[in-house]
């Protein structure tokens, strides 16, 4: 008999356990900390219900907190805060002098709500911010950070494990701009697809082609080939756009085929000129679609409008000079090979028929994937 | 001065990307790689940045409220408790109410609650206790520790009860997580030890999953039938389970067991959701929408009440996607998110980030490899067009000849 209890009682507990594989949630408990450096100014938001669970706020015990029993508490409930809040840099702790206390509302409801200015003893920013509340009660707390100055916001998270942070300067807006065209020098030098797609619209311009065209200096060649190039930067950054603010979308494996397939018809275009010989316009065509084969990646990480817009110009100008200083350094050294016999005879059949075999191989690869 | 940036202007911008607040710290984030070298980024530390400050402008700071308002109802003052009970006993029925709470109204902090308590707690820990500290561990989703812990109780434990109990929770675990040959051999052990309708639906979960969902079906079925010993419990155990089976199958008879769940325990979240999610797939978002209805702070039953909003033209469907917006801003600001199939769904079906539905749904089944996990997955890498995804999926479902009704796009 007394096997059969405790199995019935401990099915009880079986059920209960299991009820929800996978819980899901109101939200847990977080803290918001808005601190504005330029302003000198602390913004704290705690949520009511932590507050009632740390603080005897509600003092008739009904469940409920009311306006006037949070009014009560006001004087005790900023003791705690400012206890658990520390800002400091080298000179030592800084003061925090009340300034606006009330009401506001997270996705989860109500919170109280008390911004402070911030003073420093050698009156510079604090440079670092020591969190501690709630955490004791309730692992599983955290203080989300908001920091701004300097035009630029940064974000952290105080946890049980990290209950102090460094406060350094957001990233400026020149910064993020030199950053994003980093990348898109970088990007251009690790795309073997796009090294070959700048090679074979710069080949035509390194033949000489006595009867069609005029002998053209070297300098004409490139101011030429620097339109071309900044054709397709131009389309490359429409597109780019376009998809970073989510305006447009294409299936990437499809963007991917007809970017080789692209490579593959301008390669072929150089021997037999089946899509014109004018090559700005193919350029500018082509780069539309390299834009939405690039946006895959960079859309997903650009989002906000503003520094959108400044990444994709920081990124688009970045890929230019790159085109720029690889056409300057590898165009004289084809052009002048030019001058050699076998270069219009055998060095430029073998790229092209190098760059089209490699490109279809790449569109066969890709296509499959689709 | 306060400042009053638009939170709100953010929530109701939501389907656009004006002010869509991405939160990209310091690691390097994991994208769709597509092959080729084209487009292959070096993501320095340059990317890691956060674009958009919709998220960071607080509401402004209200003075001019009413003493007789009530700003907030406060939870159970025995449930939310900060004092430490004396002993063991009483500490581990404070923590299995609040974990009891935490799953009926999905309320997460009450799993906060008993963590702190565990934490603080400086007696010893008996073997009651670390069950439900490894309960609270795969609730936070930190499933290896909680396996190592459950893992340590079956072989040390001298409490029947007890080791039973970490044997199921374990069993469940591996079974959430698509491991099907240790979750066969923890469902046997069970059947072992405790005969009937639970170890059985341990069972039934196994083999429909691993290839014999008919079998396992008629299986459970039969027993159910025939089991006059059950208890209410048991029974509602095995209902759900056949639901789920039923549905694996295609079978409209999922509905009644788990409406029959549903009726004998409304606060079954996990089973609310499930059919709610049924009703949305056979096109009858007005009843996901009754079945959803007063659930608003549920993130799984919210966000499939946004997508019946949606489907049938509400103009209360904006209001609740954008709510689930500032929701899941907060919690990606926060880190280490929770929900990550709910908010992949929400991605999926209510803004169209097919991109950032796929990243987190390729990470939520890291974690989780339910029918309702692997179905995301591959609607995300569809609708994204990552054939890599798919074929890996596939692999995965091939492997352990798993077949679902819900995905008929991929046969093994």
């Amino acid at each position: 008999m007394s096997q059969f209890q405790v199995t019935v009682s401990s099915l009880a507990l079986l059920c209960l356990l299991l009820l929800s594989p996978a819980a899901t949630a109101h939200k847990a408990s977080d803290s918001f900390l808005y601190l504005d450096q330029d302003r000198s100014e602390l913004r704290m938001d705690i949520a009511l219900r932590d507050l009632a669970r740390a603080l005897p706020l509600d003092t008739n015990n009904d469940q409920a907190l009311t306006g006037a029993e949070l009014r009560a508490g006001r004087a005790e409930i900023t003791r705690w805060m400012e206890d658990g809040v520390v800002l400091s840099n080298g000179s030592g702790e800084c003061r925090l002098n009340g300034r606006t206390w009330g009401l506001s509302t997270h996705s989860d409801g109500p919170y109280a709500a008390a911004a402070y200015g911030v003073q420093c003893p050698d009156g510079n920013t604090p440079d670092t911010l020591n969190y501690q509340l709630l955490f004791k009660q309730d692992p599983l707390h955290r203080g989300l950070l908001s920091v701004t100055g300097g035009g630029g916001e940064t974000l952290a998270v105080f946890s049980p494990d990290q209950t102090s942070l460094t406060l350094t300067d957001p990233p400026s807006a020149l910064a993020l701009f030199g950053t994003f065209v980093y990348e898109g020098i970088f990007h251009l030098l690790i795309g073997l697809d796009h090294l070959l797609f700048l090679l074979v619209l710069m080949l035509p311009a390194t033949l000489r082609r006595k009867e069609t065209d005029p002998q053209q200096s070297l300098k004409q060649r490139i101011w030429q080939l620097t339109g071309i190039v900044t054709a397709f930067t131009v389309a490359h950054s429409i597109t780019l756009a376009l998809a970073a603010m989510n305006l447009v979308r294409l299936p990437i494996a499809w963007v991917e085929t007809v970017i080789a397939l692209s490579i593959a018809l301008a390669a072929l275009n150089v021997a037999w000129p089946v899509l014109g010989r004018k090559t700005w316009k193919l350029a500018f065509a082509f780069g539309l679609v390299h834009g939405f084969g690039f946006a895959s990646v960079l859309g997903d990480l650009t989002s906000g409008v503003q520094q959108t817009a400044l990444a994709l110009a920081g990124f688009n100008i970045g890929v230019e000079l790159g085109q720029i200083a690889l056409l300057l350094l590898v165009f004289p050294v084809l052009y002048f090979w030019g001058r050699a016999r076998h270069y219009g005879r055998a060095v430029v059949p073998a790229m092209l028929a190098a760059t089209g075999a490699l490109s279809l191989y790449w569109v066969v690869e890709r296509a499959a994937a689709i | 001065m306060i400042r009053t940036t638009s939170r709100r202007l953010m929530t109701c911008s939501f389907n656009k990307s004006v002010g869509r607040p991405r939160i990209v710290r310091a690691s390097a984030p994991n994208f769709p790689a597509p092959r080729g070298g084209f487009f292959r980024l070096g993501m320095a530390g340059g990317f890691c940045l956060l674009f958009g400050t919709a998220l960071a402008g607080p509401t402004p700071i209200d003075t001019q409220f009413e003493d007789q308002q009530i700003l907030v109802t406060l939870p159970e003052p025995a449930l939310a408790t900060t004092a430490l009970p004396a002993d063991p006993g009483r500490l581990a029925d404070l923590i299995q109410a609040q974990i009891q709470q935490a799953r009926s109204t999905g309320d997460p902090r009450f799993f906060g609650y008993a963590e702190g308590f565990l934490q603080q707690w400086n007696g010893a820990m008996t073997d009651r206790l670390r069950v439900l500290q490894a309960t609270i561990d795969q609730s936070n989703h930190r499933f290896e520790r909680a396996r190592d812990q459950l893992e340590d109780i079956i072989e040390t434990s001298d409490s029947r009860r007890q080791s039973l109990q970490a044997l199921l929770i374990l069993a469940n675990i591996d079974l959430v997580q698509g491991r099907y040959a240790a979750a066969a051999e923890h469902c046997d052990q069970l059947a072992r030890r405790l005969p009937g309708l639970i170890a059985a639906s341990c069972q039934a979960q196994v083999l429909a999953r691993t290839g014999q969902p008919e079998t396992a079906y008629r299986a459970l079925q039969q027993q159910l039938e025939h089991d006059p010993r059950a208890g209410q419990v048991e029974r509602l155990w095995a209902e759900g389970t056949l639901g789920d089976i039923a549905a694996q199958l295609g079978d409209p008879v999922a509905e009644t067991h788990w409406q029959t769940v549903l009726q004998a325990d409304p606060d079954d979240l996990y089973t609310r959701a499930q059919l709610a999610d049924w009703y949305l797939s056979r096109q009858a978002p007005e009843q996901t929408l009754t079945l959803t209805d007063g659930y608003d702070q549920v993130d799984s039953l919210a966000v499939l009440r946004a997508i019946a909003l949606d489907t049938t033209g509400s103009p209360d469907a904006s209001r609740l996607a954008g709510a689930l917006q500032e929701r899941f801003a907060e919690a990606q600001w926060r880190g280490n998110l929770l929900h990550k199939r709910e908010f992949a769904r929400f991605q999926l079906d209510i803004t169209g980030d097919k991109a950032l539905a796929l990243q987190t749904a390729r990470a939520n089944w890291t974690d989780q490899r339910e029918p309702i996990d692997t179905r995301l997955l591959l609607r995300a890498a569809m609708a994204a067009g990552d054939t890599g995804q798919i074929k890996t999926l596939a692999a995965w479902l091939e492997q352990n000849r798993q077949q679902d009704a819900r995905y008929p796009e991929i046969r093994p």
